[in-house]
């Protein structure tokens, strides 16, 4: 049983297949989350009353840095699932999680400046949610720039995974040393563990939102992983036969 | 105590052979620090107010400078591959090789830092306090420089690479050790912080060999 499970999840085409059904699947749940929590979110949830409108960026800005950070979490584990199985999928894994987080990384920021101009008046501020999301787009792009640089592609993933596992013991402890240093920002909108403090007529279609952009996060991995397999299995007699090469 | 006598006397010869190494980072420390007062103004009072956190700023990127030639020429040379096949673990091999480098490159470094603080100003406690905290907070550096170093081993071009690389993850210390400096010229107690701070430091000088071994093995071509 343990066996034919790793042989499946070591074949590239197995795999290529079976994503491309997940893969349609995270597409059409997204849709559907995201268009009805978007439409609940910005045209029918209550207005804040101190904020006004503005505060219906977090349909966005909420989702988005989660996912920033749960999308960091799930490379790590790709990463030492690489290191200890040696599993080249989770080399693939890796380097899509890395590209999409880095995505979700750069629009948090983005959409939490645009959000922050009508709010505090200024689109940055050395706060410490800001700046550990920037640390964490800078470690981002350093398992990037990593990859990008390293000759051998093997070797590439492993450091690239050391790289991760080292940022992942660390991540915590720059979140607490930054928050130490500064805060500002609101706390958390939604934790695991306490009771929100938004009405549920709000919280409702956040909640459906993040669900949302966890799948468009899992459509986007999904596709990007099935190219990266095509590309690297592209001397396969099955990659050739696919997509119609001839010699 | 074969094995380890001989990777330190190696690199104290080293380090007699080509002293310029040594003298770089030091020289580069002095040259940013004079730029300082050329670019801010000579107001003494403002230097001394920036002054520890620009000497910190620059002592890490002096750091960093160092960190290509950590592992480099070893690696080309082979001494690392030879590592490999000695009777002590790897990381031991690699733990004796940061604490040299410490000791070789990064503490002339530290003790630049009274001169540096009197070109700009600082009072004689802070800067006892600043040295304090490069002390304690050096050897998190210098393993986290190990790192940037092994893991750009196979790299292309690995210069400013590993630089990039690694200054994400020296945020926590540069924040704790920015926080003793507050506190001292504020009058409040540093203790705690010190502490956190050189628990971070033995955490990393425990952990990184590990991982800057790992690394290393797998730039040389083996497995990890």
């Amino acid at each position: 049983m343990a066996w034919r499970w790793f042989h499946q999840w070591g074949s590239p085409r197995w795999f290529y297949e079976r994503a491309s059904r997940w893969q349609a699947w995270a597409g059409w749940i997204a849709v559907i989350l995201l268009a009805v929590g978007t439409v609940w979110g910005l045209a029918i949830a209550p207005v804040d009353y101190q904020q006004g409108h503005s505060y219906r960026i977090i349909y966005l800005h909420v989702p988005v840095s989660f996912l920033a950070q749960a999308l960091y979490l799930a490379m790590a584990i790709a990463a030492a699932v690489l290191l200890v199985w040696r599993m080249k999928l989770a080399d693939v894994a890796m380097q899509s999680l890395a590209i999409v987080g880095f995505a979700f990384c750069v629009l948090a920021l983005a959409s939490g400046a645009i959000w922050g101009k009508p709010t505090w008046g200024t689109y940055w501020v050395w706060d410490a949610r800001l700046t550990s999301m920037l640390i964490l787009a800078f470690l981002y792009l350093g398992i990037i720039g990593l990859r990008s640089a390293m000759l051998d592609p093997n070797t590439a993933g492993k450091a690239c995974a050391i790289l991760a596992l080292v940022g992942a013991i660390n991540l915590p402890i720059i979140k607490y040393s930054v928050e130490w240093w500064n805060t500002l920002h609101q706390p958390a909108s939604l934790t695991l563990t306490e009771k929100p403090a938004m009405p549920a007529s709000m919280w409702v279609p956040l909640l459906i939102n993040i669900c949302g952009y966890y799948a468009a996060a899992a459509y986007l991995v999904f596709a990007s992983m099935r190219g990266l397999v095509l590309h690297r299995e592209r001397r396969a007699q099955w990659v050739r036969e696919l997509v119609g090469a001839h010699d | 105590m074969g094995i380890e006598r001989r990777i330190i006397q190696r690199e104290w010869r080293l380090v007699m052979a080509r002293p310029g190494e040594v003298l770089k980072p030091m020289w580069f420390l002095l040259l940013v620090i004079s730029l300082i007062p050329l670019a801010l103004s000579p107001d003494s009072t403002l230097l001394a107010e920036i002054g520890p956190a620009m000497i910190w700023v620059a002592t890490l990127l002096a750091i960093l400078l160092n960190m290509d030639h950590l592992f480099k020429d070893d690696y080309s040379e082979g001494v690392l591959e030879q590592w490999l096949f000695w009777s002590r673990p790897f990381a031991w091999c690699v733990a004796i090789k940061l604490l040299t480098h410490w000791l070789f490159y990064i503490l002339p470094l530290i003790l630049m830092t009274p001169i540096v603080g009197l070109m700009l100003s600082i009072p004689a406690d802070v800067i006892a306090v600043l040295l304090v905290t490069l002390l304690v907070a050096t050897p998190a550096l210098t393993c986290f420089s190990g790192l940037g170093g092994a893991l750009t081993l196979g790299a292309a071009r690995s210069g400013v690479l590993g630089v990039l690389v690694m200054l994400p993850l020296f945020v926590p210390v540069v924040i704790l050790a920015a926080g003793v400096i507050t506190r001292t010229t504020d009058g409040a107690g540093i203790g705690p912080l010190l502490a956190l701070l050189a628990a971070f430091s033995l955490g990393a000088a425990i952990l990184m060999p590990l991982a800057i071994a790992a690394a290393i093995r797998l730039n040389i071509g083996g497995s990890t």
